[in-house]
């Protein structure tokens, strides 16, 4: 079997799922909530990248540009108007999970009335996509041009704030003691307002994108929420380039996975969901830290010495 | 005059009777499960549909061999033929009815015992999150599969277990009856089971399973059995459920019935049953009057589907509830042992004694008013 067009579908779905998820592994890190309205970030982004396009004849760059500042506001208005009141009233993390579900429904059903009132319950950004190339018979699109580099790009900057700048240090300690970094003089309610922008932000290019790839419904963020949890868990949840892998992963054990039982055991295709939620379980039941503390150097060398023993 | 106007408005009212009661028991046990067990089952709209899944299947599996119904399972011959067979022969409906009962309780719990094992290895967030998912699972695998309850168009033809009473009104105030007696008799359960030696290791096990553990308490053992007992009892409420709706589809349990769910019982009170009644009747009222077409019943019209609004007010009532009264409506009281009823009944208060030490009088109970207003926890 033509093995081109899976692989170019996992790695164009890895790339937005790794983008999405590691808003998710961001927020999880530094404030330990399990944010299911992560999933509306991807909506918001995906909505207004979509409508611009559409409505007001703006170029994907600046419509993606406007996606991050519509998520990155909403995420913070999460956190100022929702999260930080409940944990300064001492609210369990449960709670939170809890309460980020109902932003979520907020939301994603104002999305749904606003959408109903427009008609535009499915939407895709109109874009001019051209096949450039070609890779087996999967064609290489315009589409990719833009996905495949702002995945490579937000990667790298991340990167590099999170080990280069001042902010991302001191992030990267409140992730790891909220309490000690804050007696040492980092200013943690400005940081976490950071944090929301920049992870919110990220997490609406690639609902961006994804509503430049495909049909986009106020839904959309709910279906995507569990692919996100499921490269986010792969990374621990805390783990930045175990982000990366997960979401590589479930992406390519989606596509790979489907097509190759749809082929052999004639399964559904409709059953695609089940392998992120497979790897869920198993990761957590298994493995809880995911890749996290991973380290494949240290790994090869465990592995030679038990070789030579 | 007067009752043909009532008359017209009894179906909305057993309607709404019925599916408060059905509400009723998948609060109650969803607050059994995480109230009192604290196991934040957010999986629990699959427990209910395997209940509801299963009076489909036995149901119309059973009718269509004792008939010897040869339309096809989904087809809606068959359909039309279960539902003359049911309303022509009593014994076998009412029978049928009972068998479900039993075995979608017997399912619900073996089910609640395979959805405890992630529930004794997880960190609570990390389960919440994966019972969210484990629910949304069963609805996938339902809605493609014919042989459960028939993919996307549904099972239909699952006649109430009534149907041979011939007046409508009369058949849906019995059922209602039916409803409101299996809602009752599980209030009186769960609230027996929370009072009792068990309920308080429910407690205790919540609060500080480390605790409870060190006084010799068997913790999976107990979580085990809670999850199998509020699991039996939420699919009860959806055996119930497919019997009123005279059918099952798979996208009915949607995630969002889990956070109505839990909304009821967010908003009235987690570990306290009466609350619970209280969340539940609030709004199972929301659930059903803001509907199309009970909104185009008093003559508004909106744009929009008004469902959306439902939802958008669900959410604000747990961003709300959470915010600025995490305890609910009716906060959790003590637990009422027969010690407590003793000293509210006699003479001098315990409660008032331990707090203040030895004096009694007027300045005693000044302290303990202050003492209440402390906020809990």
């Amino acid at each position: 079997m033509d093995l081109s067009i899976p692989l170019m579908n996992s790695l164009t779905l890895g790339s937005l799922y790794t983008l999405m998820a590691l808003g998710l592994t961001m927020s999880f890190s530094v404030t330990k909530i399990a944010n299911f309205a992560h999933a509306e970030l991807v909506t918001v982004g995906g909505y207004v990248t979509a409508l611009l396009v559409n409505w007001m004849g703006f170029g994907l760059g600046e419509s993606l540009i406007a996606a991050f500042i519509a998520s990155a506001l909403l995420a913070v208005a999460m956190d100022e108007g929702v999260f930080k009141p409940m944990i300064k009233r001492g609210s369990k993390p449960l709670f939170l999970l809890v309460a980020s579900i109902g932003i979520g429904l907020v939301v994603r059903y104002i999305l749904f009335i606003y959408a109903d009132l427009n008609a535009v319950i499915t939407l895709q950004a109109q874009t001019n996509v051209q096949i450039i190339g070609r890779f087996g018979r999967a064609g290489i699109t315009t589409m990719h041009l833009w996905i495949f580099p702002i995945t490579i790009a937000s990667v790298v900057l991340l990167h590099l704030m999170f080990h280069y700048t001042k902010p991302g240090k001191a992030l990267r300690a409140m992730a790891d003691n909220e309490d000690l970094a804050r007696v040492s003089g980092v200013k943690i309610y400005t940081l976490r307002r950071l944090m929301w922008f920049i992870a919110g932000g990220i997490t609406g290019v690639a609902g961006g994108l994804w509503a430049a790839y495909s049909v986009i419904t106020p839904e959309i963020g709910w279906y995507a929420l569990l692919r996100i949890f499921a490269a986010s868990i792969l990374g621990g949840l805390v783990s930045f380039w175990g982000t990366i892998a997960g979401g590589l992963i479930v992406g390519f054990a989606e596509n790979f996975g489907i097509t190759f039982m749809n082929t052999y055991f004639n399964v559904n295709t409709a059953y695609r969901p089940l392998i992120s939620f497979v790897i869920i379980v198993i990761v957590l039941l298994i493995k809880p830290t995911g890749f996290a503390g991973f380290d494949l150097m240290e790994w090869i060398k465990e592995r030679r010495k038990k070789g030579g023993e | 005059m007067q009752l043909e106007f009532l008359a017209s408005y009894m179906p909305i009212f057993t309607s709404f009777v019925v599916l408060f009661a059905i509400y009723l028991i998948a609060a109650l046990s969803l607050n059994m499960e995480y109230g009192y067990g604290g196991i934040p089952n957010f999986g629990h709209v699959f427990f209910i549909s395997v209940g509801a899944y299963t009076a489909g299947v036995l149901t119309a599996r059973t009718v269509d061999y004792l008939a010897s119904i040869k339309a096809g399972y989904c087809s809606g011959q068959a359909s039309v033929m279960r539902t003359a067979y049911l309303a022509s022969h009593p014994i076998e409906a009412v029978g049928l009815f009972v068998a479900s009962l039993i075995l979608g309780a017997i399912l619900g719990g073996l089910f609640g015992y395979l959805g405890s094992y992630p529930a004794l290895r997880l960190k609570e967030d990390f389960l919440a999150i994966t019972l969210i998912f484990i629910g949304d699972m069963g609805r996938i695998i339902a809605r493609n599969e014919e042989g459960i309850v028939c993919a996307l168009t549904g099972l239909t033809g699952i006649a109430n277990p009534l149907s041979f009473i011939k007046d409508v009104n009369t058949r849906s105030i019995a059922y209602a009856l039916i409803v409101v007696a299996f809602a009752v008799l599980a209030y009186v359960y769960v609230q027996k089971l929370a009072q009792s030696p068990f309920g308080r290791l429910l407690k205790a096990v919540r609060d500080d399973d480390l605790a409870a553990m060190a006084l010799g308490k068997v913790v999976p053992k107990v979580r085990g059995e809670i999850m199998i007992i509020g699991s039996a009892l939420a699919a009860i409420a959806g055996v119930l459920r497919t019997f009123y709706i005279q059918g099952v589809v798979a996208d009915d349990f949607q995630p969002l019935i889990t956070f109505l769910i839990l909304t009821m019982v967010i908003l009235g009170g987690m570990a306290n049953n009466k609350g619970v009644i209280l969340g539940t009747l609030i709004m199972t009222a929301l659930d059903q009057f803001i509907s199309p077409s009970f909104m185009s019943m008093l003559g508004i019209t909106v744009e929009f589907d008004v469902t959306y609004m439902k939802y958008i007010i669900i959410g604000l009532i747990i961003i709300l509830v959470l915010m600025f009264r995490p305890q609910g409506a009716i906060p959790e009281g003590p637990v009422e042992t027969p010690a407590l009823e003793l000293s509210r009944s006699s003479e001098w208060d315990v409660e008032e004694k331990l707090e203040i030490g030895v004096e009694t009088g007027s300045g005693g109970s000044e302290k303990r008013e202050q003492g209440d207003n402390q906020p809990a926890g």
